[in-house]
């Protein structure tokens, strides 16, 4: 028999099952004699059986695919390869020669740059928006003498009025490695696509590529290069701008 | 270096997984947040994967590697909570839904009252079925601690259950 009453962390071993059997038995003796406190351990049994109910079965829940372990190996192996090849690359730009080390380093910081980037920006800045379009008869022959000093032939304003584009502006812009400009032309619904040009022959392909919700489409002719900007999402404007492309 | 096949394989991976989604819901609320939990710990697991012999000790260890995690996680936040505090943009902690219609539901929502530290010590004790050894070893706190959280996490689910919502009461009434 037991005359102590047991303490609060008996009650609870009692009801997570961590007695043995004769502690077990004690604490129900004791309990059958103190209502009060068995109608306590009872409610913290029932709050226990109805918390594993609650929790019952997580291996029917819906699978993630990340958590699948073929998944998660392949993860660790990626960040494992990731991290030895940092290593190894550091390892080589130690012991390799700086000559070595200044070449990859160019051709690093030349594939980090988006090609034609500054097209797109120079679109963004002049082009988005019409506040820009000052370009009056006199300002066009002008645009139109500076382009031909500068490029020569190449610097000829291309006309789209067949395509219902007309051009509404220009800005005289600087690169590295000289003058460039940025045309803007617009239709009557409000479409602009942009025509850059500047100096440097990078492109022996033409190319294109998306940035954001903008599409460039460029190329290089002799030592000049082109871009035409236009909304990704307008495929008229896209249409004309290839239809000006490496061989307009 | 790499652990024996007996160890993390991909059936014992398989086995555990579930539990520790469990374990991890128990902790955040969001389901996406406790996979992305899950998934931490088990690349964790894998990368510092080390023979342990038996499938407790295994079960144990992750559990533990889980929640330090997400004790590192919660702190992390704490402290973005309270600087955005200081700044009068306090985020309203957010109240348990006020419907369920179970005496079960109505026990879990109480659950989900509780703060994350007494929700993994009663899921980890009545759920789980760990000893009050393995629950200190898994949260990382003497046994002793493990004895008065216990207490402390019962009593506040107790009155948390009472005070559920009135439409619960008829039904706590049944089941009684």
């Amino acid at each position: 028999m037991i005359h102590l009453a047991p303490s609060e962390a008996d009650l609870h071993a009692y009801v997570d099952g961590q007695l043995d059997g004769e502690a077990r038995g004690e604490i129900e003796r004791w309990l059958a004699a103190h209502p009060e406190r068995a109608a306590v351990v009872a409610d913290w049994k029932r709050d226990a059986e109805r918390l594993r109910v609650s929790q019952a079965l997580p291996e029917h829940w819906p699978a993630n695919p990340m958590l699948e372990p073929a998944h998660l190996r392949r993860r660790v192996r990626a960040r494992r390869r990731a991290r030895l090849g940092l290593a190894a690359a550091l390892l080589l730009s130690l012991g390799l020669g700086t000559g070595v080390g200044w070449q990859a380093k160019q051709m690093q910081v030349a594939s980090a740059r988006l090609p034609m980037a500054d097209a797109v920006s120079a679109y963004r800045l002049f082009a988005v928006s019409d506040r820009g379009d000052t370009l009056d008869a006199a300002g066009r022959a002008q645009l139109q003498d500076w382009l031909t000093g500068h490029f020569g032939p190449l610097g000829a304003m291309p006309d789209l009025q067949a395509q219902g584009f007309h051009l509404v502006g220009g800005q005289r812009l600087s690169t590295e490695q000289g003058a460039a400009a940025m045309l803007v032309y617009a239709d009557a619904n409000g479409a602009r696509i942009g025509v850059y040009v500047r100096p440097g022959g990078w492109f022996r392909e033409p190319g294109q590529r998306r940035d954001g919700e903008l599409l460039a489409q460029y190329w290089s002719h002799g030592n000049t290069s082109f871009a035409v900007v236009s909304p990704f999402d307008n495929r008229r404007a896209r249409g004309v701008a290839s239809l000006l492309g490496p061989q307009g | 270096m790499t652990a024996p096949a007996t160890d993390l394989d991909d059936a014992t991976l398989r086995a555990l997984i579930p539990r520790l989604r469990r374990f991890a819901r128990s902790l955040v609320h969001e389901p996406a947040a406790a996979d992305d939990l899950v998934q931490a710990t088990l690349e964790r697991a894998l990368i510092h994967g080390r023979a342990r012999h038996t499938p407790d000790a295994l079960q144990g260890w992750l559990f533990s590697i889980l929640y330090r995690q997400f004790v590192d996680e919660h702190r992390r936040a704490q402290r973005w909570r309270r600087l955005a505090q200081l700044f009068g943009q306090a985020e309203p902690e957010h109240a348990p839904s006020a419907e369920s219609v179970t005496a079960t539901r109505a026990t879990l929502a109480a659950f989900d009252t509780l703060p994350a530290e007494q929700r993994a010590l009663l899921l980890l004790v009545s759920v789980e079925g760990f000893s009050y050894r393995e629950v200190a070893q898994t949260l990382g706190v003497p046994i002793g601690t493990v004895m008065s959280r216990l207490a402390r996490a019962r009593q506040a689910l107790r009155v948390a259950s009472e005070t559920a919502p009135r439409s619960d009461r008829p039904v706590l009434k049944v089941l009684r």
